[in-house]
């Protein structure tokens, strides 16, 4: 009896920690089951017949010597520090879609991908734009509506000052781009837009408006020119 | 305190099945709109009917014309003649770019009469002519004489085009949803 109370008094002393443990546990499982989810429903939704996973990973992203997975394993790693602004379904998918976007591109061109990885690695600029692009198709294939991929990259990404010598584009012209190719290619988002009383669509309907009257004058004038977004 | 806890042994060994066996069960149920099971597949070869080139590009969303090579037969039975029209979809334009980056279209989208999109692997791209693979090298040749290196900037890569002659392929899952 005295050797049963001595081992509830530990085991109690120790609820809090196993509490702790099985809540972030638990946490992680729960969020590792909706990455899962929303991840391989885009791709069966988009018959991407090529393996991706995806893997929550609680640690913050390391920047410096770190090899890309997506394109180096077909991984695809959501860091904390970016699942926690996704804060819908739509927003994951949104996250999602952009890295499975970047994988699809691995595994396309000669030596299994390998050219076209060092492609997107080197010439990010461009495959950046293309990646978004098509996380927009890959969201509304997967009945995701695409306007999220816009209000989770105006949430996430910061705002350089220039773009000129830098391997990534603004922020604001990719938005732009995205915005423009939702305009051409699935206007009935924007012409039943779900999202205007969403404060960060308004925010990025705020902070677009010289964009946006480019586009305009593009469509007005019928032209298939490149607009130089700010 | 014995009964105590055999009641309570015994809750715990009969409710973690049930538990287990419920969430696992949760991720069988949800009812799809795909089954992929079957792996018989029907090739259908196209031509697109006008070239196109990235050169002459039109907008995103914009629509092809292509039309069907060779009849189309599934299980002996013919359910595509050739010269039948097809409509397609320009999805995405990646430009040519600097160091010799070929430009990139992907197509997709195709309207076959009497077939549904979800029977369709029907993705298709086509790239320009990469420049890369001697642009790098000449670029790290001379980056030792300073600037000139840059100036492989200016190369661009090829522009990615179709034409009347070409065949491109894809295939029809007759037994898909």
């Amino acid at each position: 009896m005295r050797l049963f109370l001595i081992l509830a008094i530990i085991a109690i002393l120790n609820l809090p920690v196993m509490a702790i443990d099985n809540y972030t546990l638990e946490n992680e499982n729960r969020i590792q089951t909706l990455i899962d989810n929303i991840g391989t429903n885009i791709l069966n939704k988009n018959k991407i017949d090529k393996r991706i996973i995806f893997t929550y990973d609680d640690k913050h992203k390391k920047k410096l010597l770190s090899t890309d997975k997506r394109l180096s394993k077909r991984q695809i790693i959501v860091y904390k520090d970016l699942y926690k602004s996704a804060q819908t379904d739509d927003e994951v998918a949104a996250m999602l879609s952009r890295e499975i976007s970047t994988v699809v591109k691995s595994y396309s061109g000669i030596w299994g991908g390998r050219l076209d990885s060092i492609q997107v690695t080197l010439g990010s600029k461009k495959f950046e734009i293309a990646a978004d692009k098509r996380a927009v198709d890959y969201m509304v294939n997967a009945n995701y509506n695409p306007l999220s991929l816009i209000i989770f990259i105006n949430k996430t990404c910061p705002q350089k000052r220039s773009d000129r010598f830098s391997r990534h584009n603004l922020t604001s012209k990719r938005l732009a781009r995205i915005y423009e190719y939702i305009t051409y290619k699935y206007p009935e988002y924007l012409a039943d837009n779900e999202f205007l009383n969403n404060k960060y669509y308004q925010n990025f309907l705020l902070t677009s408006i010289e964009n946006r009257k480019k586009l305009k004058e593009k469509i007005k004038y019928n032209s298939t020119e490149e607009i130089d977004y700010e | 305190m014995n009964r105590f806890l055999k009641i309570l042994v015994s809750a715990v060994i009969f409710f973690i099945p049930a538990v287990v066996a419920e969430s696992a069960n949760s991720l069988n149920s949800e009812p799809f709109d795909y089954n992929f099971s079957s792996t018989y597949s029907v090739p259908i070869n196209l031509s697109i009917t006008e070239d196109f080139s990235t050169k002459e590009p039109i907008n995103e969303g914009g629509h092809l014309q292509f039309k069907i090579v060779d009849d189309v037969f599934v299980h002996n039975n013919k359910i595509l003649s050739a010269g039948t029209i097809v409509n397609a979809k320009l999805e995405t334009i990646v430009t040519s770019g600097m160091n010799g980056f070929p430009a990139e279209i992907v197509i997709s989208n195709f309207e076959i009469p009497e077939i549904k999109s979800s029977q369709l692997m029907q993705t298709y791209t086509q790239k320009g002519t990469n420049r890369c693979f001697w642009v790098y090298p000449l670029k790290w040749a001379l980056t030792p004489i300073p600037f000139v290196g840059s100036l492989t900037n200016l190369i661009k890569g090829g522009h990615a085009k179709i034409t009347t002659s070409d065949v491109i392929t894809i295939f029809y899952y007759p037994d898909w949803n």
